[in-house]
């Protein structure tokens, strides 16, 4: 999704509503209760919250002109992979093997086989539909952040085509926008 | 309130920017990898391997030289210098895809536009070349001629800076002054739809 990516696909950035503010804070906190005591500290209620406003119904969630969360329409906010690389645990992480890191990083959607097999893992009680942290073997850090297209229990039953749309992987174009100004 | 979990620090490969353990699946493992050596040689042990290798080649090399030249400092200038060409960044940007950018000529283009037969407005193009903050430009350059000036996305989905009114007799020069980046033979005018310079 953010294969291509850069400033000019940034369409407009505004200091949202506060009442708008409270609601990106809350579906925050429900979605990632691990984060909950650090909430104040990632997204201070005192400095200003901006929205970027991007292609394809892409928005980001920007704090002091660093990108913290993105989203796609109304679905769910993500990290983005500084951020999760910051905190590991907010996360239901799934396990790719080895072979697939490279693709991965190429953007590619993650496919069951390469989550099933030995080198792979997943938390079993992810469901479809969740956005997920993709690890991989033998490596401590994520690689990319998914959303999961079947649940846990599905990908290992079908173990065919792809389990996990990619949505943000390392050195894409939302990784190397470090700062936005 | 619940104990804070604290940010996990991640080591991000110099070069590259990746996480350390990601540069081997990065652009460009090979220029990453004296980085890797100095920083984080604990995760890839078979660079460390290849380093004591390369070292004992080195010496080997060093002392063949030495012998040969029958001077010291001969042989330390040379794998001095050895070393100086491998660590030098080289300025290729890649794209998604792969392929190598191309890098562009450095130059600013100035066009004057005819609206409405007495007014016009000037056009500065290509002045993030120089590095030069669009935004901020395009700001001083409103300062300076007191006009509206702005920074437009023109065709082919490049920025440039639209100035209203013709500032074309002076621009030159507050160019040259305020960016020393910027070389007065670098500031091409376009007249008649050709290039001419300015200098």
């Amino acid at each position: 999704m953010f294969k291509k990516f850069s400033f000019e696909d940034i369409s407009a950035q505004n200091q949202v509503k506060t009442s708008v503010q409270r609601k990106i804070r809350q579906s925050i906190a429900e979605e990632y209760p691990g984060l909950e005591p650090l909430m104040e500290d990632l997204l201070p209620k005192k400095s200003p919250l901006l929205v970027a406003k991007c292609q394809n119904h892409l928005n980001l969630v920007v704090v002091n002109n660093v990108p913290l969360f993105f989203n796609v329409r109304d679905g769910p906010y993500m990290p983005t992979l500084r951020l999760l690389h910051q905190y590991p645990d907010i996360m239901k992480k799934f396990q790719v093997d080895r072979g697939a890191i490279k693709f991965v990083l190429a953007g590619a959607n993650i496919m069951c086989p390469g989550l099933t097999s030995p080198g792979g893992a997943m938390d079993d009680e992810v469901s479809e539909e969740t956005p997920v942290a993709v690890m991989a073997e033998g490596k401590q850090h994520a690689l990319a952040i998914g959303f999961t297209k079947l649940s846990a229990k599905d990908i290992r039953a079908v173990n065919k085509g792809i389990g996990v749309d990619n949505m943000h992987y390392l050195n894409d174009g939302l990784w190397k926008m470090e700062r936005l100004e | 309130m619940a104990e804070k979990p604290q940010p996990v620090r991640v080591l991000y490969c110099g070069v590259c920017g990746l996480p350390a353990e990601y540069c081997e699946f990065g652009p460009d493992f090979e220029k990453c990898k004296p980085w890797l050596r100095v920083n984080a040689a604990d995760l890839y042990p078979d660079l460390l391997n290849e380093d004591n290798q390369k070292d004992v080649d080195k010496a080997a090399e060093q002392l063949q030289s030495v012998g040969i030249s029958s001077s010291g400092d001969g042989g330390g200038a040379s794998a001095a210098a050895a070393s100086g060409g491998t660590s030098k960044p080289e300025e290729v940007k890649r794209l998604p895809g792969g392929k190598i950018k191309k890098k562009e000529k450095q130059e600013v283009v100035i066009e004057k536009i005819v609206r409405n037969k007495r007014k016009c407005v000037t056009v500065v193009k290509g002045l993030e070349l120089f590095g030069v903050k669009l935004s901020d430009a395009s700001k001083k350059l409103g300062k300076k001629f007191a006009t509206g000036a702005s920074v437009v996305k023109g065709p082919t989905e490049k920025e440039q800076i639209d100035v209203q009114g013709d500032i074309a007799y002076d621009i030159v020069e507050f160019l040259t002054e305020t960016w020393p980046d910027v070389p007065e033979t670098a500031i091409f005018f376009i007249e008649d739809g050709k290039k001419v310079a300015a200098a």
